[in-house]
Order: structure tokens, then C-alpha cells, then sequence
């Protein structure tokens, strides 16, 4: 008798939870392009070891939302936005994009930061005919249909960055990156490139990506002493190598560090007064000189306090939204396909921050200008040279003689 | 608790039966697509929550580190996928690593019944291995949780560090299942058939758990728990029973994961970090260890409720929100949910006010 009512009583319960999914599944009818609202959707981590990162640019798209709507909205229709935590897991990345696009019915996307992330959401955005704006720099080789990639490929930030060097007369490089797809690729590159100019590539070390110790890596720096180091670190590896660099007294006159994964928001972390001197590479600083820049980092700051610097990928994320609305209103439709094939016309731009990008209508990256920058005492990133313009991007580096020899290139 | 864990009455396989009905008719029920995708996960983590429930509920070996197993299972399948979509050609992560050509313990996997074998022994022969040696060296308690936790970090640092045999991060991605693709409402077929083949795997395994607990087996894993010396000098070789079920339960591990990468369409080593593997033992411990049932209701109702709360307003504090089920489940319901509907609230009924057994 006991176990009847137990029984029962769970199913109710099983029944219960059950309902709640289903529940949920049907609320979301009310989905995209519903009434005078148009709804996208904003997938990031915001929890997690990535949030920290990831919330600057959430900050930054909602920023841009919150403007267009303020300016009348686009085709006459106000923003509204979806948020899912993709809780820096890939798999729940994937879980959440699904649920986005399936269940709720949103078509636009703007989000993810890692590269595991985005590999992990691109067959899903592909295979339903949704779009996502992803807005970091990246490892390039890739570039999928249903993707606009709004940060740097990396003839857009690690080419240009080797191409300075060289012509600064740095000959002897020594390439030290966490342990994971970007360093490794971009290392690939770099081999490839530094060897095409003649010159030598003295060490290639990688760090775990919670690696907190790196005497033994410093000892090999000091052993083979390179002119310059080309730091891929990501995250809390970058903090303990140079706090222990400078623990050594050493500074950029010492090594002179060439970083790629270190913009505003890490310089205050690591500290400018370690950083002084060094060297890193971008498409935007918080010192960028356009009329535009000085508005978008007031408007920032005025949003979310006098103490937050904007970045790179946060404005990379503030000009997707904006590429989006510009790409919907030639359109004229909300709908992916038609804002894909507005897309394919190339010429969707938008005067930013950085100056003005337009979308690549083959391969879906921006052509952005190229920066590289000095950091300074006072913290923030100042430019000491500039492309002319924007430079096309290339993601598989296939307009560059020695990178076709050396078949960078994916064969798949 | 004894009483809680011996009483594998016939209410369990009841409830068991409505919940995999309910899950049959899911598909009728719900049209979203990804609503059936996200059920198809659950149930694949059902079956990994069996796998620790038998050993940790039953034999009182408490596993952290489940999620190598799982992830053996799915880089296996995900390997098996990959190179059929690809035609068996060498992977980006390969080439950006320098390979030339395939290496050589992902050839078998170009076949789908040697990669069906493979995902099946290579669990199977570490986790033999691993728990002969834990087993014969008599590591138990905390001991052993350390162990099985320090050797999925170990697996972890290595997919990550060999990344060009293995993706590193980002893993491997880029395959439909094993029916092909499963998304949108034209493949809806091919995501029906794997989700009630899952359905089935599932009912197996809750088959087979109840089968081994229900007889001398189960009683001699629960004796081990509750008394592992008296056991072993009752005459039993308790080594080999533990080998046994902890070797069987990284196998159950293992075709969960299998299943898993076809509804996820990709497998990244996040799941084999010790944070997933302890939330594998969250699901046994919120839906009460020690009963089968408890497992996949557990597994089921964390899921769904991280699901359902990680987005909107609620998307900054939906852990806390887990972490207080996990804390109060664990302080006031020892049973969890299986007890709480088991013991708390007939004691409630019946009027008795305070419980004889606090489970």
C-alpha cells in the first residue's frame, strides 16, 4: 500500500518536471518577428571561468541594442533580447543554441567567446539556417556561412603583428602560448612567416592553461635569449608570467613582448606598471582617435561606470549589432536568408569605433583596420602604428605566398 | 538507510515504467525539436547516473571521476563520426599539429564495428586495470575518491595537451549521429529513431542494474558497503566483486557517452573536468542513492531545471539555485528525492510526526 502512494506520488513528480520543460517549449512561440518587436538572441558565458571576460561583451551588445532602440529601433521595430548562460561548457553551448533557435524561435545570435564554443554551436547554427555574430579575434581557418565573425582573422592581427616586427628589425623570436587551438595555430603561422623572412624562430613553448609556475619556461627564455617574445598566453597564465618576469626586474627593454591576448581589461588585472613598454596587437584600442570612439566609450562608461575600459572583442560585439541592423535594413527582412544574401553583396558596413568595416560578402570576416599598440603607465593601450586602411581579412592566409607553401591551409 | 537501499519494491520499477512511457510519448507530446534533443542528453545521463549509483549507492565507492569514462564512450562514437563525414581524411587539429597521416589508434575507428569495439574495451581494460591495482592495494573511502579524481585530471591534462590527436579544447566537433543529421523538422525521423533507441539503451541498463541489485549480487555489494571486512572474512573476495561492478560501471560510463555525442554533435574535454564528474554525483545524491530509480530522477530533474533556469532573468544566480537544492537535499533529505516520497512523506500520512528511520 505504502509503495502505491510512493509511486504515485513520484510520477506526479516526474510528470511535474517533465511539464516544466515542455511548458517552457511552448511558451516560446512568441518567437522573432512578432508584432512591433524583433528578438535576438545573446548566448554567452555568464558563469563560469570565461564570464569574466564574456560579460564585458554582453555588455557591449546590449549597449548597441539599447541605443538602436533608443533611435527608433530597426525597420521600425524595437530590439528585444533573449540572454542564455552557455556556462564557458561547450556542450551547454550547444544545448542553449539549439534551445534558442528551436524552441524560441530566434534566428539571430550574438554570441560565444572561446573557439571550443563556437566549434560546438557551428553545425547546429548551419544545419537550422540561423545566424551567429561572433565578435573575438580568432585562429581564422574557418569560415562558415551562418557565421559572421566580426573580430580579426589572423592576417588581421598575427601577420601584421610578425610583418612590424620584422620591418622594426627584431630577429630572433621565441614563441610562448597556452596550451590550446589559437596558440597552436598561431604559432603555425608565425614559424611559417618569421622562416619566410629569413629569420629564426629560437623556442616554442607551450604553458598549461592554469599554469602558474613558469621558472623553468623564463630559464628557457633567459637560455635562448630572443629579441622578442610573441605571447599567446590566455588568462591567469599571462598574470604569473609577467609578475614573475618582473620579479627577474626584467622589462620590455630586457624582452620586449609581442601579446595577442591582452587588451584593456587584462592590463589592469596584470598591472600597466609590469606592462609598461610592451607590445600588443589589435584593431581597437580605448585611445583609438575617432569621433566615433570618444562617443561609444562615454556612452560605455556612462552605462556601466567610470571604472570599466572597453576593449577589443567588447567593440567588436558593439559593431555586430550595428552590422546586423545595417544588413537587415538592406534586406529589408528580419529573415536569415535574406540577411545572408545582403551579406553576400559586400558591402555592409558600419563606421565604428575602429574606424569602418565592412563585411566580406565571400567569407563573412570584416576588413578592419589593423593596429599595433604600446601599453603605457597610465594603463591604457596607445597606437605606435596603423595599417593605412582596413586590411581584407583572409582566414585561411591563402593571398600570402609563404603560408600556401608552408599548406596552412585545412585539407578537410 | 539499509532498509531504504534493500527495498527495491516493485513502486521503483512502476515509476520507472511511467517515466520511460512518458519519455516514449515525449515526441508526440512536444514538437520542439530541441526540446527532444535536450530529453535525449537527460536520458544518456540517466545512464551514467545508474553507472554511479551501482557503485557508490550500492557498493559505497565513491567515484569522482565518472566523466573519463563518459568522455571515452564519446570521443569514440565522435572519432567513428568524424571520419565517416570526412571520408577518413586527416582532421584540421592534426594537420595543425603537423600530422601526415592518421595516427594509428584512430585508423580502427574508420570501422563502425571495430569503433563499437573499442569504445566498449578501452573502458573496460582501464577501468580493470585501474581498480586492480586500487582494489588489490585495499584503497577505499576518501582514498579512493582522490585517486579516481587525480586520474580524470591526469586524462583531462593529457586530451588537452595532445592536441593534435585529440582536438584539445575545442575537442572534436563537425559530425551528425549516427542516423545523420538530427535537427530541424526534415531530419525529425532520424532524431526519433535514435531517441527511442536511446530509450531503449536506457531501459537496458535500468534492466540490468535492477537485475544485479535484486539478487546475492546486490545483497553482497550492499554487505560491502555497510561492512566490507566482515564481508571479506565471511569468505567473499571482495577485490573482485568491486573490480566487477566498478569495471561495469565504467562501461554503462562509456555508452552513455557513446550516446550522448549523437544528440550533442560534438565532444570537448569539459566533460571529463572533476567539476562535471561531481555534478554526475549531485544527480545520484539529489535523486537518492542506493535505489536505480533515484539516479535517473536525479539526473532528469538537475538537467531539466538547469535547462530551464540558466537563461532570462535568472541566467546570473541559476547556480546558487542548484547549489541549495544540492546543500538542502543533502543536510534535510539524505534519501533525496526517492526518499523524500519514500520515507518523509508516508511517515508524514500515516500521522506518526517524527520518522523511526531518519534515512
Amino acid at each position: 500500500m505504502k509503495k502505491r502512494v510512493v509511486s504515485g506520488l513520484l510520477a506526479v513528480m516526474m510528470g511535474l518536471s517533465l511539464m516544466t520543460g515542455c511548458g517552457a517549449a511552448g511558451s516560446g512561440a512568441s518567437g522573432s518577428d512578432s508584432g512591433d518587436t524583433v528578438t535576438v538572441g545573446l548566448l554567452h558565458s555568464m558563469t563560469g571561468s570565461m564570464a569574466i571576460s564574456e560579460q564585458a561583451v554582453l555588455d557591449a551588445e546590449k549597449l548597441a541594442i539599447k541605443e538602436i532602440n533608443a533611435d527608433g529601433g530597426v525597420l521600425g521595430r524595437q530590439i528585444e533580447y533573449q540572454e542564455e548562460d552557455g556556462a564557458s561548457d561547450p556542450s551547454t553551448f550547444a544545448t542553449k543554441a539549439e534551445k534558442l533557435i528551436d524552441q524560441d524561435g530566434i534566428s539571430t545570435v550574438f554570441g560565444c567567446w572561446t573557439s571550443s564554443s563556437r566549434k560546438a554551436v557551428k553545425s547546429i547554427f548551419e544545419d537550422y539556417g540561423a545566424l551567429l555574430f561572433y565578435p573575438v579575434q580568432y585562429e581564422g581557418m574557418e569560415s562558415s556561412e551562418n557565421i559572421v565573425y566580426t573580430g580579426a582573422a589572423p592576417n588581421q592581427q598575427i601577420v601584421p603583428a610578425i610583418e612590424y616586427l620584422v620591418d622594426q628589425g627584431y630577429t630572433k623570436y621565441f614563441l610562448l602560448g597556452s596550451d590550446y587551438v589559437f596558440p597552436r595555430t598561431a604559432n603555425m603561422i608565425i614559424n611559417a612567416q618569421v622562416e619566410a623572412a629569413g629569420l629564426e624562430v629560437v623556442g616554442e613553448e607551450y604553458a598549461d592553461m592554469d599554469q602558474t609556475d613558469f621558472a623553468a619556461i623564463i630559464a628557457k627564455i633567459e637560455e635562448a635569449q630572443p629579441d622578442v617574445i610573441i605571447n599567446t598566453l590566455n588568462g591567469t597564465g599571462n598574470v604569473s608570467f609577467f609578475k614573475q618576469m618582473s620579479e627577474k626586474n626584467y622589462t620590455s627593454e630586457d624582452y620586449m613582448t609581442m601579446s595577442f591576448s591582452i587588451a584593456e581589461e587584462e592590463v589592469s588585472t596584470i598591472g600597466s606598471d609590469i606592462l609598461n613598454g610592451h607590445m600588443v596587437s589589435w584593431n581597437y584600442y580605448q585611445t583609438t582617435e575617432t569621433e566615433k570612439n570618444t562617443e561609444f566609450v562615454e556612452a560605455y562608461k556612462a552605462e556601466y561606470g567610470e571604472d570599466r575600459v572597453t576593449s577589443d572583442p567588447a567593440e567588436a560585439a558593439y559593431d555586430a549589432v550595428y552590422l546586423w541592423k545595417a544588413a537587415c535594413e538592406k534586406a529589408e527582412s528580419f529573415e536569415v536568408e535574406d540577411v545572408l544574401a545582403a551579406i553576400d553583396g559586400g558591402d555592409i558596413a558600419y563606421d565604428a569605433p575602429e574606424g569602418t568595416v565592412t563585411i566580406n560578402g565571400d567569407n563573412q570576416h570584416l576588413a578592419k583596420p589593423v593596429r599595433i599598440g604600446q601599453v603605457q603607465d597610465d594603463g591604457l593601450i596607445y597606437e605606435v602604428y596603423s595599417t593605412d586602411g582596413p586590411v581584407d581579412p583572409d582566414p585561411y592566409l591563402e593571398t600570402y605566398d609563404w603560408a600556401v607553401e608552408a599548406g596552412i591551409k585545412p585539407l578537410e | 538507510m539499509k532498509k531504504l537501499a534493500g527495498l527495491k519494491g516493485k513502486g521503483n520499477h512502476l515509476c520507472f515504467l511511467i517515466i520511460a512511457v512518458l519519455l516514449a510519448a515525449s515526441p508526440l507530446l512536444v514538437s520542439s525539436t530541441s526540446m527532444i534533443q535536450f530529453l535525449g542528453k537527460c536520458m544518456c545521463f540517466s545512464i551514467v547516473a545508474i553507472a554511479l549509483d551501482l557503485i557508490w549507492g550500492y557498493t559505497g565507492m565513491l567515484s569522482l571521476g565518472h566523466g573519463i569514462y563518459f568522455c571515452l564512450g564519446g570521443y569514440g562514437m565522435a572519432m567513428y563520426l568524424r571520419l565517416r563525414d570526412n571520408g577518413g581524411q586527416l582532421t584540421d587539429f592534426m594537420q595543425t599539429g603537423g600530422l601526415e597521416e592518421l595516427p594509428v589508434f584512430w585508423r580502427p575507428f574508420q570501422h563502425f564495428p571495430l569503433a563499437l569495439l573499442f569504445i566498449i574495451l578501452i573502458p573496460t581494460v582501464l577501468a580493470g586495470a585501474i581498480g586492480f591495482f586500487i582494489f588489490r592495494s585495499r584503497i577505499k573511502g576518501v582514498y579512493f575518491s582522490i585517486i579516481t579524481q587525480a586520474l580524470t585530471w591526469a586524462a583531462y591534462s593529457l586530451f588537452i595537451a595532445n592536441s593534435k590527436y585529440t582536438g584539445g579544447n575545442n575537442g572534436i566537433t563537425d559530425f551528425s549521429s549516427l542516423l545523420g543529421s538530427t535537427r530541424g523538422p526534415a531530419n525529425r525521423g532520424n532524431l526519433l529513431t535514435l531517441f527511442w533507441v536511446t530509450l531503449l539503451a536506457l531501459i537496458l541498463v535500468y534492466m540490468l542494474a535492477s537485475f544485479l541489485v535484486n539478487r546475492k549480487f546486490g545483497k553482497l555489494l550492499i554487505a560491502i558497503r555497510d561492512g566490507e571486512n566482515r564481508t571479506f572474512f565471511s569468505g567473499y573476495c571482495v577485490n573482485n566483486y568491486k573490480n566487477f561492478i566498478y569495471t561495469l560501471s565504467a562501461i554503462l560510463a562509456a555508452i552513455g557517452g557513446a550516446l550522448y555525442v549523437n544528440f550533442n554533435g560534438s565532444i570537448t574535454p569539459s566533460q571529463m573536468t572533476i567539476s562535471y564528474s561531481i555534478t554526475m554525483v549531485i544527480w545520484v545524491a539529489v535523486g537518492g542513492r542506493g535505489t536505480i530509480i533515484g539516479a535517473v530522477i536525479g539526473a532528469f530533474f538537475i538537467n531539466l531545471c538547469e535547462y530551464n533556469l540558466s537563461s532570462g532573468s535568472l541566467a546570473d544566480i541559476w547556480q546558487y539555485i542548484i547549489g541549495i537544492i544540492f546543500c538542502v537535499t543533502i543536510v534535510f533529505f539524505k534519501g533525496g528525492i526517492v526518499g523524500i516520497f519514500r520515507d518523509q512523506i508516508p511517515a508524514l500520512l500515516k500521522g506518526r510526526g517524527k520518522k523511526k528511520e531518519v534515512a
